[in-house]
């Protein structure tokens, strides 16, 4: 019995080519343009069309207090929270000790099972980072690894990202560019948020919160 | 495309009626076998639909709204043209390299540590899930939302091997409760009453209490599933891009579940056909564009992810195996006719289906399996043979709004009318059926008769009386052998002699 991968292959290798047609010029992009404040602007206004909410402060104690105020409006008892750079520069579980919250790490976790406990069922909300924000659409850029597990992002009911104005970028191929570069050093999951999770399957009722998120909260710092 | 929200407006004529079942939707109570082919039967259940009330309905509202809401989308690019130019090329070039991007697709996609399994046809694909599934001791499986998957029938091939397949997409598992074929490509059961759902969901306890609200219903969804994906140990999704410079497969989805069904689990299955692979990341990008702008009229889904291997040592979730399965099902031969070849340059956006003026008359049943509406009549015949699909390529008004508004640049029309060029040909790789041999012999008889001036004058001379003989006052509306032409047509008496004969007599000629 021949080899299927062959087969596929030998059939459309057999197949007569076409002329390769020519690509016109790349489409313009107008976000690629956008100074600091309009990339801002252009950022809050699409991800704020999706429902989310973003404030913008100076600095990352200014960070934590309002990261403080929106758990404390939300009336979230523990989060989990993700320890890449960003979070790590917050020092989090200080944060909880000091607002009486409970701070859940990957880190402290026996395994996935003890994991995926913490995030599905114990978890009131999620805090990460994100390593891109991206303009032209409000979108978070997240590159999954050891330090920015998966279902942080997905499984509590909300989802707080901080961002650093300087990863925020006009359009896709500026994060794209950067996080596939090197051929040889590729993230496993990369994942673009634009929202909390939503759904319109029901006779095309809009809703929040259909598998993961209802509601997503991004500081910007800077 | 596995993007779900559509900004519809609030479809307040359900809410204010009320219907009895058997109006609320046309296949109310016949229990569609989950993924019977049943594209002969598309006159029978057109019928049906377009007397049903409530398809009538929510097509009738849809459809003045749905196809601005893409156009407005598309305003949302600079240069929208330009876009949509740029999206046509690169379908184009993926299919003309396409054997070459594939290569290199695998090649990068292994280096990053996945496996990738080649199946010619459903069953090689769905034995190797099979398979895995008996190796790893697995007792159920999520889904993302796939089209490939209902199209091999994956569904009922794990069922049959006692393990259980939970459709995690809010439209597909309503539309595997119910039994049903999908009504549309991105909104599988948007048909579906809220007193159909609610009434189904009490039955099988996932609510205790009948509700009107979907958002309650869509509640009573998550919490169910919700304990699929945390004890989950292998989830399968489909792919709606696979990038050949970096063997990364790209996700997007609106709810989540296929981001779940891709970090909860031990082991990773995603489905591809040969066709998914583009160039570059870029390419990728600009695509990303089109598709959600004509998929659900949004810039971009909630969710897009990307995987480039299993998760990487040290990572708690993530996929500890990733498999990549690669099929053809008769899309290499398909490829070998260069005339059929772009049918594969389809991304599955689903815009064709709202702006086809048969999908909106009738619905998605009638096409009778997982691809409705233009793209359903370009790929279904390809697929399943042009014998089993003869109503599918001639219902067609050939207005040309699907062609006009395709991102992957396909020109359906013209594709309609090869197929039923090849059919009449009796085409012996797409099954045509040639002409009954009565219909044979009056084309040669036809074609025999136009070669000579003086055969054609004679033959005309000789037809008029005898056709209308079948006249009633000035109106002809049957003829023996017939009758299917007449079903829905008249013919004017014709006169009893031609133009030309009463030129004559005028001496003007």
């Amino acid at each position: 019995m021949t080899n299927p991968r062959e087969d596929i292959f030998s059939r459309l290798n057999s197949a007569r080519g076409t002329e390769l047609p020519q690509r016109p010029f790349v489409p313009p992009l107008s976000e690629i343009s956008h100074d600091r404040d309009r990339m801002i602007r252009a950022f809050t206004d699409n991800l704020t069309a999706q429902t989310a909410v973003v404030h913008h402060v100076a600095d990352f104690a200014a960070a934590a207090e309002k990261l403080a105020e929106v758990v404390a409006a939300e009336n979230i008892k523990s989060v989990v929270v993700s320890s890449d750079a960003v979070i790590r520069k917050l020092d989090l579980p200080e944060w909880g000790r000091k607002h009486n919250l409970t701070v859940l790490q990957a880190e402290d976790c026996t395994g996935r099972e003890h994991f995926k406990n913490m995030v599905f069922a114990e978890a009131d909300a999620a805090i990460t980072g994100a390593d891109f924000a991206i303009a032209e659409s409000g979108t978070l850029c997240l590159i999954h690894d050891k330090d920015q597990p998966r279902l942080i992002s997905l499984a509590p009911i909300m989802h707080i990202a901080l961002v650093p104005l300087e990863r925020l970028f006009p359009v896709y191929e500026s994060a794209i560019d950067r996080i596939f570069g090197d051929p040889h050093n590729v993230p496993s999951h990369v994942t673009f948020i634009t929202g909390p999770s939503m759904t319109a399957d029901i006779q095309g009722v809009p809703f929040k919160g259909m598998h993961g998120p209802k509601k997503l909260t991004v500081i910007l710092i800077g | 495309m596995s993007s779900e929200h559509r900004r519809l407006p609030q479809p307040s004529p359900f809410r204010q009626e009320s219907y009895s079942p058997g109006e609320l939707s046309g296949e109310c109570g016949k229990e569609w076998q989950s993924m019977k082919i049943n594209t002969n039967e598309f006159v029978e259940v057109a019928q049906r639909e377009l007397t049903n009330k409530r398809t009538r309905t929510l097509l009738d509202m849809i459809s003045s709204v749905v196809d601005n809401l893409r156009d407005s989308a598309m305003s949302s690019f600079p240069d929208p043209s330009a876009a949509l130019e740029y999206g046509r090329a690169i379908r184009a070039e993926s299919l003309a390299r396409l054997p070459e991007l594939l290569d290199q697709f695998e090649k990068n996609a292994v280096a990053h540590g996945a496996s990738v399994f080649w199946a010619r046809t459903a069953d090689e694909a769905n034995q190797f899930v099979l398979d895995l599934a008996r190796k790893r001791n697995i007792k159920y499986v999520t889904k993302g939302k796939s089209m490939v998957t209902e199209e091999i029938g994956l569904n009922d091939a794990l069922a049959a091997d006692g393990i259980d397949v939970f459709e995690a997409d809010l439209g597909e598992f309503i539309a595997q409760l119910l039994k049903r074929p999908p009504f549309h490509i991105v909104g599988p059961a948007i048909n579906v009453p809220v007193d159909e759902i609610s009434a189904l969901f009490l039955k099988k306890g996932l609510i205790e209490r009948a509700t009107q609200d979907p958002v309650e219903l869509g509640a009573a969804a998550r919490r169910y599933l919700r304990q699929k994906f945390q004890h989950l140990e292998m989830g399968i999704t489909g792919v709606n891009m696979a990038v050949a410079e970096t063997g990364a497969i790209i996700n997007v989805e609106n709810e989540g579940n296929i981001r779940f069904s891709k970090s909860s689990p031990k082991t990773q299955v995603s489905f591809m056909t040969i066709e998914k692979v583009v160039p570059t990341m870029r390419d990728a990008m600009h695509l990303l564009r089109l598709l959600c702008r004509n998929c659900t009229a949004q810039k971009i889904s909630a969710y897009v992810s990307m995987d480039s291997g299993p998760k990487k040592p040290g990572e708690i979730d993530g996929p500890e195996e990733l498999f990549i399965v690669i099929l053809d099902n008769g899309r290499s031969a398909i490829y070998a006719n260069e005339n059929l070849r772009e049918a594969l340059r389809c991304i599955r956006c689903g815009a064709c289906m709202y702006g086809c003026p048969i999908y909106m008359k009738i619905g998605g049943y009638p096409y009778g399996w997982a691809y409705s509406g233009p793209m359903g009549q370009v790929v279904n015949p390809l697929l399943l043979g042009l014998d089993r699909t003869q109503h599918l390529y001639r219902a067609c008004t050939l207005c040309g709004k699907c062609k006009s508004i395709c991102p992957g640049g396909i020109d359906h029309p013209k594709l309609f009318l090869l197929y039923r060029s090849m059919d009449v040909e009796g085409d012996v790789q797409l099954k045509g059926q040639s002409r009954p041999w009565l219909e044979q012999k009056a084309m040669n008889i036809l074609s025999c008769g136009a070669r000579r001036a003086w055969h054609w004058n004679a033959g005309v001379k000789g037809a008029r009386p005898v056709v209308n003989l079948h006249a009633r006052g000035n109106v002809i509306s049957q003829m023996p052998l017939l009758g299917g032409w007449f079903r829905c047509r008249d013919l004017p008496a014709v006169g009893r002699k031609t133009f030309r004969e009463r030129m004559k007599e005028t001496g003007q000629y």
